[in-house]
């Protein structure tokens, strides 16, 4: 009863998303708003529906139904009851019903929001985002049909692998797919300008927070699967450039690209033409990443069920990229500037290569992603690209990328002279430069590093002269640093939220270059009481336990105490589990973590033969707690871009309609 | 954006320039394209790595032998052998297969020094780079083992 109920709500939410398109587009058609009306009441009510069929599914699963195939395949009777509610998206069609119910709720907040102030753009979008959801509902619905029913009703579920059953990958996934159907709406809201014809930036400012949400949770997504693979799966890293991890990154840069352009256009009226494409290149991104997650047409270490979903979604990228073209290529004498860049040195230019350089990277990246299929088309042979090759071919153009962060905001619109970007710059680069020197004298050798810490620092410093300018201007009119601080980042929330993001990138940057050149490791088979040397630390193993933990748990766990220069810093307990009804292990580093490294050690493959020797894996990693911290310094400031200003809103505006009138260009 | 003009104070708004600003930043693009095709080129040359299937390698091993590959296969759980050789040394051994159900060509996989992954399990599919000698051993490189990531709750599936 209750997966019948799920499964009619939603083939009720496809047909009521055919219906919304149909009616937004007889309703523009004719001319009456009655319909167009009752296309965004259509839209708002698949909310509730798609609501209710993942609800039937969560409730399904608490009540252990097994008779439904995909409450079997993804929960078992002895799971948690959050872990049963996060089963939802634990699988291929579950996590597609997910997909469609948050896909949904951005749909409905942006009827509710944004519907008065764009009436004549909300019937493309509603048929925009109606049509997507009636492909993506559609897939639920009939091809991954999450409430499909088994012949026999088995007695308990297939469980969940403990691997997974970790806080940041019960979060992962929400979170890209947050990220990836939030960027529905600047999509939408793009084509609605494309074929209404209304190419002014209102598409744009209408879009630029929830573009800006969308690419947060992409963010938080792609942090916190790096997280997870560094405290769980035990290999000292936390990126490995594989084609699952990469589907996620390319529409991120982007968007990120189309963050910064989209400045031009307000700015300038330029690139209009460009900044659509942007958004065009994004969402089918997007696409084409969920696509490559769940076809398997990319050897991948993330394996994923291969399943029939593969050519509707290959169908469904060519026809939205086709749509998307057709109405580029038939706009795109109205998309043309007026405007030209006039210099090299100037804000546009600098946004300009900004974009250059990201468009570069997510190339590479796009070429060595699917170098498999490339290489198989023209020599017949499969090559694959690994991680070095990556590094070696992307590390220059972050370094680019890096040093023009910083020195980018130094740039005026129009025109900057070369003596005002010197002046700005001649001290931090000195400073830069003393303290990459001192880091040498210190011992730092390779000169990637010295490079890459020259620039990161450089850039770091610029960013920080640009609070300190801001802060500085206000305390001379009597406010005190802190207050002037709040003050400064309430008043230009995007420009200072955007400076915070800059300083998380240089903050991981940091750590990145730590962790990348200067990660040591050892493995050691030892008894107790002897040690091993890693760097300037000493391990001494004290020897191991065994005890039953909870449910089919056994623990072994090892006792040791870690040495930094003789002096005893940590004792450190790193586990190795084992649940024995699966037979699963599962390893559990610990670790002695600092904001200069942290001394991470694994149990390997303790054998329970004798309690006095064991074998260690230790990993050395120089600076990784600055990748999280960067990590956390860059959510803040994208929270800090994002956050409503409602009076700023009234200034663009007016602001929007002198331009208009041809009163001011700046 | 309103807040970027105040920097502008010293800014001269500049007449619209003529045609050769653009072929200045036309110039300056296919450079700096250049530049990055050269970068990519230059990684790639020698560095990629032939992926095949354990039948595959073993349809053209004389020529593949010695070659830098990446191999897919089903561990088979009851190859597994881990042997702690000294302090310092470990060996881990496993054959790989196509077809876990019904293997039939099998590739001997031999990891060095390395601890053994959690998910190195019967029917885990298992990503190998590394090169294989006349014998027929395939010898990991360091750090070249890696084992897919199960999708959540698919570890229960393992066939597909």
């Amino acid at each position: 009863m209750i997966p019948d109920i799920g499964y009619i709500a939603l083939v009720l939410a496809f047909g009521v998303s055919i219906y919304a398109a149909f009616s937004a587009w007889y309703g523009n058609r004719s001319g009456q708003i009655r319909w167009v009306e009752s296309g965004r009441n259509a839209t708002v009510i698949v909310l509730p529906l798609v609501a209710l069929s993942a609800g039937m599914l969560i409730l399904s699963i608490l009540r252990n139904d097994y008779s439904v195939e995909y409450v079997w395949r993804v929960s078992s009777r002895d799971m948690p009851t959050y872990l049963k509610v996060t089963a939802l998206w634990g699988g291929q069609a579950g996590s597609l019903l997910f997909w469609n119910f948050l896909m949904a709720s951005f749909a409905a907040m942006v009827m509710a929001r944004k519907w008065r102030k764009n009436l004549n753009l909300m019937p493309y979008v509603i048929i925009v985002i109606s049509m997507t959801q009636v492909f993506f509902l559609g897939i639920s619905a009939f091809i991954e049909n999450p409430f499909v029913r088994l012949a026999m009703i088995p007695l308990d579920g297939n469980g969940l692998n403990p691997l997974l059953r970790h806080p940041g990958m019960i979060i992962h996934p929400p979170m890209l797919y947050l990220g990836f159907t939030g960027f529905v709406i600047p999509y939408a809201f793009a084509m609605a300008a494309l074929i209404s014809g209304q190419l002014d930036d209102r598409w744009i400012r209408n879009t630029r927070r929830w573009t800006l949400v969308a690419w947060l949770f992409l963010s938080l997504g792609l942090i916190l699967g790096g997280r997870w693979a560094y405290d769980v799966l035990g290999w000292g890293g936390y990126w490995a450039w594989d084609p699952v991890e990469n589907a996620s990154l390319m529409p991120w840069l982007a968007g990120t690209a189309f963050l910064h352009s989209v400045m031009i256009q307000e700015k300038r009226d330029m690139f209009k033409m460009w900044n659509i494409f942007l958004v065009v290149m994004t969402y089918c991104l997007v696409i084409l990443g969920t696509f490559v997650v769940r076809s398997g047409v990319i050897s991948s270490v993330h394996s994923f069920a291969q399943s029939a979903i593969g050519p509707f979604f290959f169908a469904f990228i060519v026809i939205m990229f086709a749509f998307s073209a057709y109405w580029m290529t038939k706009r795109r004498e109205a998309l043309s500037s007026k405007n030209q860049l006039s210099s090299f040195l100037s804000r546009e230019a600098a946004f300009l290569y900004n974009n250059f350089i990201i468009l570069a990277i997510l190339a590479v990246v796009f070429l060595f992603t699917y170098y498999p299929i490339f290489s198989e088309l023209v020599t017949g042979e499969k090559g694959f690209v690994g991680a070095p090759v990556y590094e070696q071919a992307l590390a220059p153009l972050f370094a680019a990328l890096l040093l023009l962060m910083g020195v980018a905001p130094l740039t005026m619109w129009y025109r900057t002279s070369i003596q005002r970007l010197q002046k700005a710059t001649v001290w931090p680069a000195l400073a830069a430069l003393v303290i990459t020197v001192a880091l040498v004298v210190l011992g730092m050798r390779y000169w990637a590093a010295m490079l890459g810490v020259w620039i990161v620092t450089f850039s770091l410093l610029l960013t920080l002269m640009e609070f300190w300018k801001g802060i500085h201007a206000r305390m001379k009119r009597g406010e005190p640093a802190w207050t002037a601080l709040a003050n400064l980042m309430a008043r230009n929330r995007r420009r200072y939220g955007g400076y915070w993001i800059h300083l998380g990138v240089l903050v991981m940057a940091f750590g990145i270059i730590g962790t990348e050149l200067y990660q040591q490791q050892t493995q050691m088979h030892i008894m107790s009481g002897q040690s091993i040397t890693l760097g300037d630390y000493e391990m001494v193993f004290n020897g191991a336990r065994r005890y039953a933990g909870p449910d089919d748990l056994m623990v072994t766990e090892a006792d040791v105490d870690v040495f930094l220069n003789g002096r005893l810093v940590a004792t450190l307990a790193p586990q190795s589990e084992l649940y024995t009804r699966t037979g699963q292990p599962m390893t559990i580093p610990d670790a002695r973590s600092t904001i200069t490294e942290d001394f991470y050690v694994i149990l390997v493959n303790w054998e329970p033969t004798s309690a006095n020797e064991a074998t260690f894996r230790i990993y050395l990693n120089p600076l990784i707690n600055w990748v999280w911290a960067g990590g956390l310094i860059f959510v803040f400031g994208t929270l800090v871009a994002s956050w409503p200003d409602r009076k700023q809103e009234e200034v663009l505006e007016a602001r929007r309609e002198r331009v208009a009138l041809g009163v001011v260009g700046d | 954006m309103a807040n970027t003009s105040w920097t502008n104070s010293g800014g001269t708004i500049a007449l619209d320039q003529p045609k050769s600003n653009r072929w200045k930043f036309v110039v300056a693009g296919l450079l700096l394209v250049g530049a990055i095709v050269y970068l990519v080129v230059n990684a790639m040359s020698g560095s990629t790595q032939l992926y095949k299937t354990v039948d595959e390698f073993y349809s053209e091993q004389s020529r593949l032998i010695g070659r830098d590959l990446r191999v897919s296969g089903y561990v088979l759980g009851d190859t597994v052998e881990y042997t702690v050789i000294d302090s310092a040394n470990s060996r881990l051994e496993f054959d790989i297969a196509d077809n876990p159900e019904a293997p039939g060509q099998r590739l001997h996989i031999v990891v060095l020094n390395e601890p053994k992954p959690d998910l190195l399990q019967d029917h885990a599919q298992a990503l190998v780079e590394g090169s294989a000698d006349n014998a027929g051993v395939f010898m990991a490189n360091p750090g070249g083992l890696f084992l897919k990531c199960p999708t959540r709750y698919e570890e229960m599936t393992p066939t597909q």
